[in-house]
């Protein structure tokens, strides 16, 4: 087996504080959550848990150091669930065992009067794993178009919303560079001692 | 391709900086070294980038040393040189990408315009052949995206469907420097993928505005519902420029993924600056400043 350290980037040298840290921020990168839709799913998930019995090995080498386990593991989720009454059940488990290109072959066999919200979002996820993200974005809006109460829809709908808007990268033109400065710290804290204060309690005694 | 793929300078530390220079200043000579001294001037961010990653990810050996610049003789540069293919595999990449951007030109723009490049052609047509022996994978790879570009702009398809054949140029071409090993292939392929597609939109989107001048095609026109019109008042141009921004943060966001799987060892502060920061200046620059409208003399002021 690769040595523990090496895998988590750190020394045998760094302190217990450290290791933990390393483990958090790879398993932040690695975490099977980002890599639902990804083909990349199976990479994601050996790294993690190469990640995971690195950590595993230093804190039971190191339990005279007393450091805890780590909190449970990550389990992946796939967004495509194999739902129970779904008319299209056969393209969900296709695309769930990564068939992507039978799965649109099936899909488009689908005749126009029967293509409902379902329909839409599931092309929309197929063309999500090819790539094609704005027309998948097209198929989510026309999905939740039809069926707008669908959670399952919305969420996949929101997710392309958000990665548009710059947050997961790319560039975002209302992003504020500056963080917090002592002014933004001192106002938050006024505008928190006026809550406590309408609430009966205080935060600011002097004000 | 087009020089968009380059890292943010401000956000780079001074000896990953020079580290960046080296591979620059390496790839530019092994461009002269193996197709002739006027080769240099195709060297591009790009190819940079192409060979770093192959540098990072094959792991060569690499040794730094310090010589003359061929193009200022009162220059001493560093160089870093590699021990496997990497600059190699670029140099050819470099040519004949330059052979196929300047056929396409060619064959678009009108004939007093691209005279230069008519003139050119017989030379870097050679210098074509020269890549395509020593690496017919790429070439092959190359002449599949002039094709499939021509027939897809030609058809004039949609948005996904345009960005289509520059999306697998890079998967195929990005995918090629693991060899074998499928575990860095797929994420290379992935990554090349979403950063072929980036490109591709990045490079429609800047040349949208002069597009509509001439009534040439491009994707986002069609999207956008902008026929016909020569140019656009400033709510249209804004409404423009925000949804080809949104549209480059989707590929952006996919780029991560694949990007945490490789292992690139000491230029992986630099390949992710490029990543998550000079991409996104890019978006900056040419979205929201217009710094390509805009006379020199202001730009100093940015």
């Amino acid at each position: 087996m690769t040595d523990p350290y090496k895998v988590l980037g750190v020394t045998p040298a760094a302190s217990d504080e450290d290791i933990k840290e390393a483990y958090r921020s790879l398993a932040k990168k690695y975490h099977p959550d980002q890599y639902a839709d990804s083909p990349l799913k199976e990479l994601a998930d050996e790294k993690m848990k190469e990640i995971n019995e690195a950590y595993d090995t230093i804190t039971a080498q190191r339990k005279a150091g007393g450091t805890g386990a780590r909190a449970g593991g990550y389990s992946a989720y796939n967004p495509v669930g194999g739902g129970g009454s779904s008319a299209f059940r056969d393209v969900r488990s296709l695309i769930m065992s990564g068939r992507i290109a039978d799965a649109e072959q099936l899909l488009n066999g689908v005749p126009g009067e029967r293509r409902n919200a379902e329909w839409y979002f599931l092309k929309g996820s197929v063309l999500y794993r090819r790539g094609w993200l704005e027309e998948a974005k097209d198929h989510f809006s026309q999905a939740c178009r039809m069926d707008p109460g669908n959670g399952e829809y919305s969420a996949a709908l929101n997710q392309a919303m958000n990665q548009g808007s710059g947050m997961y990268g790319g560039y975002s033109p209302n992003m504020t560079t500056g963080g917090c400065n002592s002014c933004d710290m001192c106002s938050s804290l006024l505008c928190a001692d006026c809550c406590c204060e309408c609430m009966g309690g205080d935060l600011i005694p002097c004000c | 391709m087009f020089g968009y793929v380059r890292p943010n300078k401000d956000e780079l530390l001074v000896k990953e900086y020079e580290q960046y220079k080296a591979v620059y200043c390496q790839l530019c000579r092994v461009l002269g070294r193996d197709y002739g001294w006027p080769c240099r001037f195709f060297l591009s961010y790009d190819s940079t980038f192409y060979a770093m990653l192959a540098l990072a990810v094959t792991n060569e050996g690499l040794s730094p040393c310090r010589e003359r610049c061929a193009c200022n003789p009162l220059k001493r540069c560093r160089y870093l040189e590699g021990d496997g293919e990497a600059y190699d595999k670029a140099a050819a990449l470099t040519i004949l990408l330059a052979y196929a951007k300047a056929e396409d030109d060619i064959a678009d723009e009108s004939p007093l315009k691209t005279l230069g490049k008519r003139l050119l052609r017989p030379y870097l047509k050679r210098k074509a052949r020269w890549a395509r022996v020593r690496y017919p994978y790429l070439a092959a790879c190359t002449e599949s995206f002039m094709a499939a570009q021509k027939e897809a702009e030609e058809s004039g398809a949609s948005l996904d469907p345009c960005a289509e054949p520059t999306a697998q140029l890079l998967s195929k071409v990005f995918g090629d420097i693991a060899g074998e090993d499928p575990k860095k292939a797929e994420p290379l392929k992935q990554f090349g993928y979403y950063l072929g597609r980036w490109v591709y939109l990045m490079d429609a989107a800047d040349d949208l505005p002069e597009d509509l001048r001439t009534g040439s095609f491009n994707p986002f026109i069609n999207r956008l519902d902008l026929w016909g019109k020569a140019s656009l008042t400033e709510d249209e141009r804004k409404r423009a420029d925000e949804f080809c921004n949104a549209a480059l943060n989707r590929t952006a966001a996919q780029m991560a993924l694949p990007l945490n799987l490789l292992d690139l060892g000491p230029f992986t502060p630099i390949l992710e600056n490029v990543v998550h920061k000079g991409l996104p200046e890019l978006q900056r620059e040419i979205l929201f400043l217009h710094i390509k409208e805009k006379p020199r003399r202001e730009l100093k002021n940015l």
